[in-house]
């Protein structure tokens, strides 16, 4: 295992676990800035995470396992994701593999685990929110596959360390098919984050949440531990961002200085992406994600009419 | 006397009262309704025997028919006035009266267990109901919605309100006509002025009293101030609805901007305690009145800035056209008012036929488009702001002395009616009086009178859009529970 594998897995690892909820903060607290308003501080989502650890728990009556268990599997799902990412071209080897399918799964995973328990509990509002996030996601995972099958063809292979590799290459980046996929990746950010103006975090009215309906359920420790899978998410989903889309050359220590950079820059594009926006009209969501696939379809057309490089 | 004089006098001599006999109830009602009287509420009372009274409005009149119901049953009127069904549902339940042919009579201050008991059935392949609140996740005030949906699409909204009614007007009872004014106050913060205005122009208008000029516009000015603070509110959450968070925050400052101007002008943010019963004590010297004035050029310049950015706010528009369209029939029917009925197209405004008041030659806003969707209520509001801006900017030109009242040359009578527009539609208030005392006071504001339409353009819309549909109507749920 060399020194570089060793860093990879410890930024993931230890990153994603206890710097996530800052990118939540920071995109919170840019915003609020943009508004007009001084807003919370960078530090507010740990705040939360620490109210909610101490809290007890309430659970609604009747429920089975699959409600307690969806927040474990929820944040398991997001542990094993981190596991996965790639830095700057290497990555630790857990013996898990680095496929991107199984990311694309296990994504897909914490998302049913919590649509699972709204139909446990039957809550109306939980219901709803799952309902929706389920329609979503039959498009969200689509694009995704599509998106990753994009930028995965320079090296052909699916694993995302040499896709990360792969987005290092100069060559590569002079592709179009690859900024067709980092247009189409800019949306699944949005989708995946679940933010303007596809879905409202900040919203209070029940009738129109999506992945904060499902969440209304619960409290407590099971609460911090799904806020903290959604942080988490952010974190997942920016940076593949930064190591599979972001042109990043150079040595180790330079890929490293890119991904942090591209972590904040991204953060604060979606806030502003958040403060420009209306939420759109639910019903219209797939066919902004279907927009997303077009490209990825354009892309793929582009790819081969230039033959294999 | 001039003809102009007579005019007045006439307009401003209280509402004339018709008692019919019960059996002819329906009759004289579809008569007046056949003359081209408009309804304008109807409530029950019981002094010896139960009654039933409605007021009716054609032009700058009211008439007020009553009915002794010794029985304690008469016919409806719903079919010839849709409005008047939410005003029967409380007369049943608060008095007893049972309404022949209103069927089913369906509880509203009553809150009965079984869900049947109270909504309207759907049937089909596959609906289901939603049930959301009385307890919501934001601030909002206590109401119940439960929809019938089919997917994401709404069938049926049933309404259950009245969880915030305190038996305001059955505690005036008794008391003397200026207590009474308090009691109007209670009722709704944001439409504390109109409600107070409403009441002391009611007993007013029974005691033979007309305002003079000075009281006229001082009341005036509040009934604008309490409008412009309103409307800045409801642009924001309107805006809110859509997770537009530039403008909803924006128009929320503007708004706090009013409330502050409220508080040096008045003493108070809500503009609480500043309307008298037959006088006004308030009085804005000339310095406070040019600063006033200045601060509201400046808020004015504000809103047209910020008004320009909403209509290029791309996401914002696209969200609001042909969402919860109340077509102009339909509003007609359910007797809508308010910025709502004049963005179906209805050119209806209390301030137009307001003689107590200060609005000479005044004429309600028309939208480009008046479609009655959410797009045209947001015009409204904004046509309207600038309405308001320009009158308050005449009203505080020079300084404001107290008013008081001048005695006109007819007689009393028993019953008074005030009819005045609020931030959400005209507000109509019945006061009957006995030697100074209130035996009976009525309060039926705007948003009593447009909850039965929000119910009504909630249909074939998504659910996901019935916060936004509901903000453009932005009612209140208190004055409508009192």
């Amino acid at each position: 295992m060399s020194l570089q594998n060793a860093i990879a897995g410890i930024v993931q690892i230890a990153g994603g676990v206890l710097l996530s909820p800052a990118i939540v903060g920071l995109i919170q607290h840019t915003k609020a800035r943009m508004q007009g308003r001084p807003g919370p501080s960078i530090r507010q989502p740990y705040r939360e995470l620490a109210r909610l650890w101490g809290k007890s728990t309430v659970t609604p009556q009747p429920h089975t396992v699959i409600y307690l268990l969806a927040p474990a599997v929820s944040a398991a799902s997001a542990l094993m994701a981190l596991a996965l990412l790639p830095t700057a071209g290497h990555a630790l080897d857990l013996g898990l593999g680095h496929d991107a399918l199984v990311l694309v799964g296990l994504l897909a995973l914490g998302r049913f685990a919590l649509a699972l328990a709204a139909w446990d509990t039957g809550s109306g509002f939980s219901l709803m929110g799952a309902g929706r996030e389920l329609m979503f996601s039959a498009f969200v995972e689509g694009l995704l596959l599509l998106v990753l099958l994009l930028l995965a063809l320079p090296l052909g292979s699916t694993d995302l360390v040499s896709m990360s590799h792969a987005a290092s290459l100069s060559w590569v980046s002079l592709r179009p098919a690859h900024w067709a996929a980092a247009l189409a990746f800019g949306l699944l950010i949005l989708a995946e984050t679940g933010r303007r103006p596809l879905d409202n975090p900040d919203t209070h009215l029940e009738l129109t949440m999506v992945h904060e309906g499902p969440l209304l359920e619960y409290a407590g420790r099971d609460l911090a531990y799904l806020q903290w899978a959604a942080a988490a998410r952010h974190w997942i989903v920016l940076v593949l961002g930064c190591e599979l889309v972001i042109p990043h050359p150079g040595p180790f220590v330079a890929q490293l200085a890119v991904l942090a950079g591209g972590l904040v820059t991204l953060s604060l594009a979606l806030a502003a992406c958040e403060t420009m926006q209306a939420k759109m009209r639910v019903l219209r969501v797939p066919l902004l994600l279907g927009f997303g696939s077009a490209l990825c379809v354009l892309g793929l057309a582009s790819w081969f009419a230039g033959g294999a490089g | 006397m001039s003809r102009d004089r007579q005019e007045i006098v006439r307009a401003l001599s209280p509402a004339r009262t018709l008692a019919i006999a019960p059996q002819r109830w329906r009759a004289e009602c579809e008569r007046h309704a056949r003359d081209g009287w408009r309804f304008c509420g109807l409530f029950a009372g019981a002094a010896r025997q139960p009654r039933v009274s409605c007021i009716l409005a054609r032009g700058g009149r009211e008439l007020v028919l009553r009915a002794e119901v010794p029985s304690g049953s008469i016919e409806t009127i719903v079919d010839l006035f849709e409005a008047a069904g939410f005003d029967e549902r409380e007369a049943h339940d608060a008095y007893g009266i049972h309404f022949d042919g209103h069927e089913p009579l369906r509880p509203l201050l009553e809150h009965p267990s079984d869900p049947a008991a109270w909504t309207v059935p759907v049937q089909g392949h596959d609906p289901h109901q939603v049930a959301v609140g009385p307890i919501h996740a934001g601030v909002i005030e206590s109401g119940h919605f439960r929809f019938t949906v089919v997917g994401e699409r709404i069938l049926n909204l049933d309404l259950r309100l009245f969880y915030k009614h305190r038996g305001l007007q059955a505690a005036a009872q008794g008391r003397p006509l200026a207590e009474g004014l308090s009691y109007a106050q209670r009722a709704c913060a944001a439409c504390a002025v109109t409600n107070t205005v409403t009441y002391a122009q009611a007993c007013e208008s029974a005691l033979a009293l007309a305002p003079d000029a000075h009281l006229r516009r001082a009341r005036t000015l509040l009934l604008e101030l309490e409008r412009l603070y309103n409307h800045l509110g409801d642009i924001s959450a309107i805006c809110a609805g859509v997770g537009f968070a530039p403008g909803s925050m924006a128009f929320a400052a503007l708004k706090e901007r009013a409330q502050r101007l409220n508080r040096r002008l008045t003493g108070h943010r809500f503009l609480f305690g500043t309307v008298g019963l037959a006088c006004s004590e308030l009085r804005i010297g000339h310095v406070d009145a040019r600063a006033a004035r200045h601060e509201l050029r400046s808020l004015g310049d504000e809103v047209r800035a910020l008004w320009r950015e909403l209509r290029f706010a791309a996401s914002l528009q696209d969200r609001l056209g042909g969402v919860g369209r109340l077509s102009r029939d339909d509003a007609l029917r359910l007797g809508a008012v308010g910025p709502s009925a004049r963005a179906s197209g209805i050119q209806r405004d209390a301030r137009r036929e307001s003689p107590r008041l200060t609005y000479a030659a005044f004429t309600p806003v028309s939208p480009a488009k008046p479609g009655g969707d959410v797009a045209a209520r947001l015009d409204v509001r904004g046509l309207e702001l600038e309405q308001t801006l320009a009158l308050l900017d005449e009203l505080l030109d020079g300084n404001l002395t107290s008013g008081g009242v001048k005695r006109l040359s007819g007689p009393q009578s028993e019953i008074g009616v005030g009819r005045v527009e609020s931030p959400r539609g005209e507000t109509v208030c019945a006061v009957q009086h006995c030697k100074g005392t209130v035996v009976r006071f009525h309060l039926r504001t705007g948003s009593y009178t447009n909850w039965p339409a929000v119910a009504h353009a909630a249909r074939e819309n998504l659910l996901p859009d019935f916060p936004l549909i509901n903000k453009s109507f932005e009612l209140c749920y208190a004055c409508a529970d009192r």
